[in-house]
């Protein structure tokens, strides 16, 4: 039933992620701050779920569900990858930076509130 | 009712990526806690990604429903951003320096060559179609 828990989870997670995917693309920012942002908040709330959720079965689906779908590493590295092609290194440094120093920092600030 | 046509067409990719990712979690579980499964289906997704956007869907003639599930559902929910933190937190609190600097380092370094390798892998498959269509 596990496997129920975590697809059901997961598939929330990633279909709120293509909304946001859709809105970043009537912003005009030539960076890819909509994946920065989901895999910050993502993280922050994996530490508020990880640090408050005692329930195994309701962790897997809000935890390695819900966020694992709502958070995407693919996403991030062709989206780095990209920056790299065109060449816009610094933009490619940045956001390697924001997303792993913030991210990080957001899953240990998520523990703790 | 295009937004449940969308929900259904993730929810079909998002269940079975999340799914493979749980199950190498599960198939790959150390006694030191490293976590094997994560970085398993990261790096992996990491490549398959820009390969499948810039050379298996013009080559098949993918549709772009068939996209939406396969990378937006399948690889976006098989690969995680969030358990990697998590990961990362883990074995910092373990005191487990070695394996932390290791983990960190093959998942960010090795994330990124896995996408450039994608990258390449879809322009040279592309270019050998290119070239063997001409030679016809």
């Amino acid at each position: 039933m596990t496997f129920l828990l975590v697809g059901f989870g997961a598939s929330i997670g990633a279909f709120i992620r293509n909304e946001l995917t859709l809105l970043s693309q009537k912003i005009k920012i030539d960076f890819p701050i909509i994946t920065l942002l989901i895999n910050i908040i993502g993280a922050l709330i994996l530490g508020i779920f990880t640090a408050h959720v005692h329930n195994g079965g309701l962790l897997l689906f809000l935890g390695t569900g819900f966020c694992g779908g709502f958070t995407t590493f693919g996403t991030l590295n062709m989206e780095l990858s990209q920056l790299w092609f065109q060449r816009r290194f610094f933009s490619c440094f940045l956001y390697f930076a924001l997303t792993y120093i913030i991210g990080i920092l957001g899953f240990i600030i998520g523990i703790h509130i | 009712m295009q937004k449940v046509k969308t929900f259904l067409i993730i929810f079909i990719g998002a269940f079975i990526g999340s799914n493979l990712r749980y199950g190498e979690g599960l198939l790959f579980k150390s006694s030191n806690g490293f976590p094997y499964g994560t970085l398993v289906a990261n790096l992996t997704g990491a490549f398959i990604l820009p390969f499948l956007i810039h050379y298996l869907q013009d080559r098949y003639h993918l549709s772009s429903r068939i996209i939406l599930a396969l990378s937006t559902g399948l690889l976006g929910s098989y690969t995680t951003f969030s358990t990697f933190t998590a990961d990362t937190y883990k074995l910092y609190q373990s005191g487990n320096w070695t394996l932390l600097i290791t983990y960190l380092t093959i998942t960010i370094v090795g994330g990124f060559i896995c996408a450039l390798l994608g990258n390449y892998w879809a322009a040279t498959r592309a270019f050998m179609d290119c070239a063997g269509r001409s030679k016809d």
